[in-house]
């Protein structure tokens, strides 16, 4: 049986990954999850300078899903570069580092720095963060500015670079077709979906950033459809996410149009979501008939 | 190493309205586990509602394999939760760090140095501050302590809104411990704050605080150990995700030693933080 994919010029042994922001940087869960069984690991968005992030509450739990506005915290791209990658790098599976920034120059600034780095496989640009002031979902609601964006991510560095994108826009496959001109490798979507909660008993807004980023099983429709939408629109493959808890979840994706998946959320409900997709998609390949998970990409448009 | 496992449920009681203790045959938990550590329990068996809760463990019996864990009723979570009489529960723990006591204590970052226990260098008092709920987690630190050569420096000091909130009194003093209680309406002990015991004990030589209870308790608690320049530990609570330092929700603003503030995580970082380093 051959789970093998290639997202973009990463080459993943098998189709699930982590989603940014939701794995740490892998240890964390290394007590539940044989990280070196993953197809690859998706790290937290990383920025040129350590970032503090908001506030708290940065979380809400809602019906079927919950919103964070945790504001990129991270320790910036030298920290990750000198002393994360190292160690990261020694597990043999390939590293996605998301990036983010203020300004076209701070992802390019970024994208240098992880040029080269061991370990790393590929960027994935955050051009979709709901939580932060500057930079993130101003790039993701503009076609041009992702083009530029994109642009000088590609010009930066000699890495493989996904494009990561907002579902909080009115034509998401313009924005996939502006990326995939400006040189994008691949596309991950969804990013999480503006949302918020009023705590009625303060009367106020419960998170402290107001608003925050929607995400868990309550978005699956959602991310599907717009997994299905973009794979008819370009032809470059796809890294679909978005409320995945288990293998028929993931298949979803993969049936609408996505090379690999990622798992979010669902990583802070069971921490061995990963394995056991990794291991239903393959009790599903040999249940009904398939020898190469290719063979199931799209295949719901057929 | 935490763990993630199905663990039998062997007992459900309502010590106080709202209040619940779920008892837990758990032996590799029990043997592993440290007092101020939680546990991360799934209490949905859906998807609906989503995320763990963190529960402190309140008690370990590590002859029986039992576990106690305390909490009150605050919401769907905890309320589901509330129903289970049987069966097994879904548990990733013990998670976070815990009180240090002992040996341990020398470990943690504190710029007030901290004697070690049974050490002739400040033989002082060792108190405990619980508030409410707050009492749970402080009484698997009684049960480790009441094993120490400290034990008969140990003061326990709980409060509650009334009586009938009071938590674990009878146990505390059934471990030999002395307690007094505090309550906001006067209907038992002290009518008035925890806080205010603490401040009248404070007044005789102290070794080191240790408290737990609503967030308006603990920073009382620190300005009174910052004025009294006597070190401790508070257990902080905040919304918490994932439980193993990965998701960033937990976070609570600390004061390095240098002086620098930080974001630390409530659930790998703490919950339980040095009083000086916690930034209000």
């Amino acid at each position: 049986m051959n789970t093998t994919v290639n997202l973009g010029g990463i080459i993943m042994k098998n189709p699930v990954t982590t989603a940014s922001g939701t794995f740490g940087f892998g240890f964390e869960y290394q007590p539940y999850v044989n990280l070196q069984r993953l197809g690859a690991i998706t790290v937290k968005g990383t920025t040129p300078a350590p970032r503090a992030g908001n506030s708290t509450p940065r979380i809400a739990e809602t019906p079927a899903g919950m919103l964070n506005a945790i504001g990129l915290q991270n320790p910036g791209v030298d920290r990750v570069a000198q002393e994360i990658m190292p160690r990261l790098a020694e597990l043999g599976v390939p590293v996605i580092v998301n990036i983010a920034g203020d300004t076209v120059e701070d992802y390019a600034l970024v994208a240098r720095k992880l040029d080269g780095v061991v370990g790393v496989a590929g960027l994935e640009i955050n051009i979709s963060c709901p939580n932060v002031k500057k930079g993130g979902i101003q790039f993701g609601s503009d076609p041009r500015s992702a083009a530029e964006v994109t642009r000088a991510v590609k010009a930066a560095a000699g890495l493989p670079v996904i494009v990561k994108l907002s579902p909080n826009v009115a034509d998401m496959a313009a924005m996939a077709e502006a990326v995939a001109e400006a040189g994008a490798d691949a596309l991950s979507m969804i990013n999480t979906l503006v949302g918020m909660v009023i705590d009625v008993d303060r009367r106020k807004p419960l998170l402290a950033n107001l608003t925050g980023g929607l995400s868990g099983p309550a978005i699956r429709p959602v991310a599907v459809r717009a997994v299905w939408q973009v794979y008819k629109a370009v032809k470059l493959p796809i890294l679909g996410m978005g409320g995945i808890m288990n293998a028929r979840d993931a298949l979803e994706f993969i049936l609408a149009g996505a090379t690999a998946v990622a798992v979010g959320t669902a990583n802070f409900v069971n921490p061995r979501t990963t394995i056991e997709i990794i291991e239903g998609i393959e009790n599903y390949m040999r249940q009904n008939g398939f020898d190469n998970i290719n063979q199931l990409v799209g295949l719901a448009h057929k | 190493m935490s763990q993630l496992v199905q663990v039998e449920i062997a007992g459900n009681s309502s010590p106080a309205p709202n209040i619940y203790v779920l008892e837990l045959f758990a032996p590799t938990l029990a043997e592993i586990a440290q007092p101020g550590q939680f546990l991360h329990i799934r209490c949905a068996q859906g998807i609906d509602p989503l995320l763990r809760r963190p529960i402190s463990i309140h008690a370990v019996n590590r002859e029986t394999g039992l576990v106690r864990i305390m909490f009150q009723v605050v919401g769907r979570g905890t309320e589901m939760l509330a129903r289970r009489q049987d069966g097994l529960l879904d548990v990733l723990g013990p998670l976070g760090r815990g009180f240090t006591w002992g040996q341990d204590r020398q470990s943690r970052t504190n710029p007030i140095p901290a004697p070690v226990d049974g050490s002739t260098t400040n033989q002082g008092n060792i108190i405990l501050v619980g508030g409410g709920i707050g009492a749970a987690p402080l009484f698997f630190l009684l049960q480790e302590l009441a094993a120490t050569q400290a034990a008969p420096r140990v003061k326990v000091l709980l409060g509650a809104r009334s009586a009938d909130q009071l938590l674990t009194v009878e146990l505390a003093a059934a471990l030999g411990f002395k307690v007094q209680i505090a309550t906001d309406d006067g209907s038992a002990g002290f009518h008035g704050l925890v806080t205010d015991l603490l401040a009248e004990e404070l007044r005789q030589k102290t070794e080191y605080v240790y408290a737990c209870g609503p967030t308006p308790m603990l920073k009382a608690v620190c300005t009174l150990l910052s004025q009294a320049k006597v070190p401790g530990e508070v257990s902080l609570e905040e919304r918490m995700a994932c439980g193993v330092g990965a998701c960033l929700s937990c976070v609570c603003r600390v004061r390095e030693p240098g002086g620098e503030e930080n974001h630390q995580r409530a659930c790998v970082d703490g919950p339980v933080f040095s009083a000086a380093e916690v930034v209000w």
